[in-house]
């Protein structure tokens, strides 16, 4: 009976209106790699931050080493043997690398704050060693290192925080090949292994099927927050785990397939290889009259990138964009909004509402000049308009005065997108995870909404919430892996790819 | 039945409300503080520093803070004083053409060098606090007294009321007009709560930051020909304690420094606040050093009752 | 399937490859970047050293120099103090009233004009200490009640700066006490007493940054403030410790200003809030924190200075000098300062 080092029971995460964790039942023994996998939203990111502490569970408990697992922070959970290197580098670059390993926990180096560099450098050369990484010198600055030895450092760092344990302990690792060149993400696979032959465990979370199957004793899967399989390395490939990963399609009607529009044949929006440095290349692709493309990818592939460059949020380093036939440069989101290009941002409270401005103001705000009569605004129009889209939205509020940070989720999201389409000149809608924190009603208003919108001719990039979602609602797919456009795929209502189609080139 | 009265209506009513009390409390101590030529000096002084105001109220609902608005006074004021010999009247459009190209300044060192705002406008604060120093050679130079008579219109008045204060209250009926009806106006509140979205939405950010300095230059120009008309002098150092006033009428009239709200409206009761305050406390003859420690003091508590407790990053932490 | 699978797997090793190498570039500029703004105000002081001994009459003489000597003295203390503030990523706009209250405060502590005590060393002592309480609050008030360090210490400044004109009623005392007379003239090894002590702060300031995790911690929190606090580290604490320290600067630097001027009044502190920040600027610590230190701002200083001395020696108009300053605090902030597209700025 192998030893269990960490171990989730029924472990649940419930947000107000979704579920993002249900019964999790994970067992992680001593001396093992497991691999963690599962589409966008499966529950993978949701699950480190619970194991890690920085986030509590709803439900469930959790045992380490067969006693009782709880903590209030990432510094509880490090004490107690759990910790987390973040997609996100928590390095402070001016401090050299020694002062990083230990950074808070100086004392048992100096006296009275003053710090006995050399002894801490020499106590950061073990630690290093012990990782064989001789040849980081503690001394140096972080600044001064390559990302690979960064990464590597907070590894080190990590696993000195949570002790020199003789029962071991548990690192989570978040995506940490995504930057990394073959040769760097071998050396780390090196050092996966080397942790895990010194007693520890680790819990590897990567979107590449081939690097997750290479190096992880067991293999869990995730889907829609819970988890769907427990695969064996011997018995993992590919297709078993893409099968595992996919959720089964939703009916047609939710998403008012037969409602979705057949493209007209003129192109209103061609990307020719835009590329924007250190996120994507090469990506080429058009959208035509009434049409929606779905952009599919995991995080990191890229697609959010596309979709800044798109709306003008972010300029490119290289490619063209055309509006009609017409090329275009967008020096911010306003020039682009002057095409006829606008987006329905992803983080709602963040870049989608003005939350202490009313509901009336927010719609406004993208269409000003038809509420104005020579350059002034006029009030009644402007509530007149809101009022009309209160009601054609089904938007729940107690009027267009209201200030839209106390509305719910779905009617926020209602708000932003009568904002986009109010004005009526739009030609090109971004939608970013447009259903996103939304409840189930809601979405299926929304669904409706986008048919409406593209049988008036309006073109569509679509960024779903989830790869059903995508693909249901577009007539058209392009996947995104690693900065490139890897396939596109026609979706017609009547013969929708299966998501194991599309997943296949996602990972 | 009982209605509640949240600590935001009081909150927000408090600047007129401190406004009455003040009134009351001074005219109680010296009855003489609301006579006619009491009055008349009230208003007065509040002129130019409305006007400079209004414009500041701009920048500050924007989020961002201009802190040369004083030294722009005092180079306007001395360039009215300087140019009034040889154009008369027409140097108040200079004063303010000047306003707006040092406004312009500002908002174009704002938007293309990407650094924060309170660096830039001190930066351009030492310049034209420098133009101001030099043109004049020091101090302060007089209109000469035989070319007064050219200013005589400006001693007009309608019953107490002065006629700069009236030009002032038409300066606030614009910059009212503009915020509360003007694409502009809406941008800035909006670039003010939110940029990042006020930016998504296809708001002109850059251009609407722009404007708002330019029109924070351009009041703060004419308040330097106000004071110029009305102390008949080409005063360098005139802009001096402004930069604080003008903050102090935005911050007492109720206008948050997080940006998002407010109004040119509150900055109006703001700056009379500032002024009663300061005509107050001379006429019950408190020390004039005890005058700073009490602006200090109720600028920080006015911004902390104004603030949202949430911690939002403000011009730098 | 195979074929699929290969060519798919080919093209995954590309394109691991362009992300990484697209973005080890983006490191590596990052890293120069930092390279650049560590080293170029060094070179800068090096060429104007050269350009002004060259081209400026009276720069390289021994008058001069000892003038310059003289003239580091202040500034150097003063930036000490920003350079930690600023290193947080917070500012001290409240530097000038600090300087002028202390300055005030211990004219009429030590033997003065206007009344009886002689309180010597301790005179300075007491006043010292009470600029540094005023930045103690400034900290506990920034901290605790969330209020921004901008406004915070605004405020705090005029305050000061009335407190400090309280104490004089108007009328500032003048200094009896032989002492100050005898540090304002004297100097050791050739060098005025003042900047030794300048250079004293210098040295415990540069020993706060290099030798203790207190001063490491400073960079830290400029960087990545929540990442400091989830370590447990009391970030808080370290901020207050950080504005009393400005204060305390400041103090000490008012007290320099009524040693050489041998009076005590609040405006002996003009224009310093100004020219220390362009030193500190100039010198290549970030505004939004992070990255710097107190021997970049002696570099600044020393730069500023010799500048000012420059001007003055080149017959500049005075009125002229902060203008100039100005363009160069521009200068030195726009050069300097993160190019995010998307970064909001206020």
């Amino acid at each position: 009976m192998e030893d269990v080092l960490f171990r989730t029971r029924k472990t649940g995460k419930q947000y107000p209106g979704t579920v993002a964790l249900k019964d999790i039942d994970l067992e992680v023994r001593r001396g093992e790699i497991v691999g963690l996998v599962g589409e966008n939203g499966a529950g993978k990111s949701t699950l480190l931050r619970i194991i890690s502490c920085v986030e509590q569970p709803t439900s469930g408990s959790m045992e380490m080493h067969g006693r009782q697992f709880r903590g209030k922070n990432l510094l509880e959970a490090n004490l107690m043997g759990v910790g987390m290197v973040f997609q996100e580098q928590s390095l402070m670059k001016k401090l050299s690398v020694a002062q990083n390993i230990f950074l808070g926990r100086e004392k048992s180096f100096g006296t009275l704050t003053f710090i006995n560099w050399r002894k801490m450098n020499v106590a950061a050369s073990k630690v290093l060693e012990s990782l064989g990484l001789k040849d980081i010198l503690p001394a140096r600055k972080v600044i001064e290192l390559d990302f690979a030895a960064r990464q590597m450092v907070e590894i080190a760092k990590v696993l000195n925080l949570v002790g020199d344990r003789q029962e071991g302990c548990l690192i989570l690792l978040d995506e940490p090949t995504s930057v990394l060149n073959e040769i760097e993400i071998k050396k780390l696979f090196e050092k996966m292994k080397l942790i895990r032959d010194q007693g520890n465990s680790i819990i590897f979370v990567s979107h590449r099927l081939s690097e997750v199957i290479e190096i992880s004793d067991r293999i869990y899967v995730f889907k829609d927050g819970q988890q769907t399989a427990l695969v064996e390395r011997k018995n993992a490939n590919e297709d078993i785990l893409y099968e595992k990963m996919v959720g089964r399609s939703t009916s047609g009607e939710y998403f008012k397939v037969d409602r979705q529009t057949d493209p007209g044949e003129e192109i209103i929006l061609e990307a020719r290889n835009l590329a924007l440095k250190g996120y994507f290349k090469n990506v080429s692709f058009r959208v035509r009259r009434g049409e929606v493309l779905g952009i599919c990818g995991v995080v990191g592939s890229g697609k959010e990138e596309v979709c800044a460059v798109l709306c003008g949020d972010d300029r490119p380093d290289g490619g063209q964009i055309f509006v009609n036939s017409i090329e275009r440069h967008f020096a911010d989101p306003a020039a682009a909004l002057k095409a006829g290009v606008l987006s329905v941002p992803k983080e709602r409270r963040e870049e989608g509402i003005i939350g202490i401005l009313s509901v009336a103001e927010n719609i406004s705000l993208s269409s000003m000049k038809a509420i104005s009569r020579h350059n002034v605004i006029s009030y009644r129009e402007r509530s007149n308009r809101a009022k009309e889209w209160i009601a054609k939205l089904n938007i729940k509020t107690s009027g267009p005065k209201e200030h839209t940070e106390t509305l719910s989720g779905g009617n926020a999201q209602k708000v932003v997108f009568a904002r986009a389409i109010s004005g009526g000149e739009n030609k090109i809608l971004i939608l970013n995870h447009p259903t996103r924190g939304v409840d189930v009603g809601a979405k299926e208003e929304i669904y409706l909404l986008i048919r409406e919108i593209t049988e008036r001719g309006i073109g569509i990039v679509l960024l779903g919430d989830t790869l059903d979602e995508t693909i249901s609602l577009s007539s058209r797919l392009i996947v995104m892996k690693d900065g490139l456009v890897l396939a596109e795929l026609e979706a017609p209502k009547d013969n929708k790819p299966s998501q194991v189609d599309v997943v296949r080139y996602m990972m | 039945m009982t209605q509640r009265i949240s600590g935001r209506t009081i909150l927000d009513n408090l600047p007129w409300l401190s406004l009455i009390v003040l009134l009351g409390v001074f005219t109680s101590i010296n009855p003489r503080f609301v006579g006619a030529y009491s009055l008349a000096n009230i208003f007065l002084v509040a002129a130019p520093l409305l006007t400079l105001s209004f414009g500041a109220t701009y920048v500050i609902m924007a989020g961002s803070i201009d802190l040369s608005v004083g030294a722009i006074v005092s180079a306007s004021c001395v360039i009215y004083g300087t140019t009034f010999p040889i154009l008369g009247n027409w140097s108040i459009l200079v004063a303010v053409v000047f306003g707006f190209v040092a406004g312009s300044i500002n908002g174009l060192l704002f938007i293309w060098l990407r650094i924060p705002s309170f660096i830039v406008t001190l930066s351009t604060l030492s310049l034209w606090k420098s133009v101001a120093l030099l043109l004049v050679g020091g101090g302060a130079k007089g209109i000469p007294m035989k070319l007064w008579k050219g200013l005589a219109w400006a001693d007009l008045a309608l019953g107490i009321v002065p006629l700069l204060f009236l030009i002032s209250l038409v300066v606030f009926a614009v910059f009212y007009f503009v915020q509360s009806r003007t694409a502009l106006g809406r941008s800035v509140y909006a670039i003010g709560a939110n940029e990042r979205a006020a930016r998504m939405c296809g708001l002109k950010v850059n251009s609407t930051k722009f404007w708002v300095y330019a029109l924070s230059g351009i009041g703060s120009g004419a308040a330097g020909a106000f004071y110029s008309i009305e102390l008949k002098t080409s005063l360098a150092t005139i802009g001096d304690p402004l930069t604080l006033l003008s903050i102090a009428a935005v911050v007492l009239g109720g206008t948050p420094l997080t940006g998002g709200r407010g109004s040119v409206l509150r900055t109006l009761l703001g700056a009379m606040l500032v002024i009663i305050i300061q005509n107050g406390l001379n006429t019950v003859a408190l020390d004039v050093y005890w005058q700073q420690i009490v602006f200090g003091a109720f600028v920080i508590l006015a911004v902390f009752l104004n603030s949202e407790k949430g911690g939002r990053t403000l011009i730098i932490k | 399937m195979a074929t699929e699978e290969n060519n798919s797997g080919t093209k995954a090793d590309m394109i691991t490859t362009t992300v990484a190498d697209d973005f080890s570039e983006r490191i590596a500029a990052e890293r120069t970047r930092s390279r650049i703004v560590e080293l170029g105000p060094l070179l800068v002081m090096l060429a104007l050293i050269v350009a002004m001994s060259v081209f400026v009459r009276g720069f390289f003489t021994w008058n001069n120099l000892a003038a310059l000597l003289q003239q580091i003295a202040t500034p150097l203390v003063l930036s000490m103090g920003l350079t930690f503030v600023l290193l947080i990523g917070s500012i001290d706009l409240s530097l000038e009233g600090v300087m002028g209250f202390a300055g005030s405060i211990v004219a009429l502590l030590v033997l003065n004009t206007k009344n009886q005590l002689d309180l010597g060393v301790v005179g300075i002592l007491i006043a010292i200490t009470a600029g540094t309480l005023f930045g103690i609050l400034s900290g506990v008030l920034h901290t605790r009640l969330k209020i921004p360090s901008f406004m915070v210490t605004f405020g705090m400044g005029s305050a000061i700066t009335g407190f400090g004109i309280l104490s004089y009623r108007g009328i500032p005392a003048s200094v009896n006490d032989p002492m100050f007379a005898h540090i304002a003239a004297g100097a050791f090894l050739g060098m005025p007493l003042l900047t030794w002590f300048a250079l004293v702060v210098f040295f415990i300031a540069l020993s706060i940054e290099r030798y203790t995790a207190f001063g490491r911690h400073l960079f830290a929190i400029g960087e990545n403030e929540s990442m400091v606090r989830a370590t447990g580290i009391n970030v808080d604490t370290i901020k207050v410790i950080v504005f009393a320290w400005a204060a305390f600067c400041s103090s000490v630097a008012g007290v320099f200003g009524a040693i050489k001027l041998n009076i005590g009044q609040v405006i002996i502190s003009n224009g310093f809030l100004f020219s220390t920040i362009t030193a500190v600027v100039v010198g290549g610590t970030s505004l939004v924190g992070g990255s710097g230190g107190v021997v970049q701002s002696l570099v600044g200083v020393i730069i500023v200075t010799m500048i000012q001395d420059g001007m003055i020696l080149l017959g500049v108009n005075a009125y002229v000098q902060p203008a100039v300053q100005g363009m160069i605090v521009i200068a030195a902030v726009s050069l300097t300062v993160a190019r995010g597209r998307k970064l909001v700025f206020k």
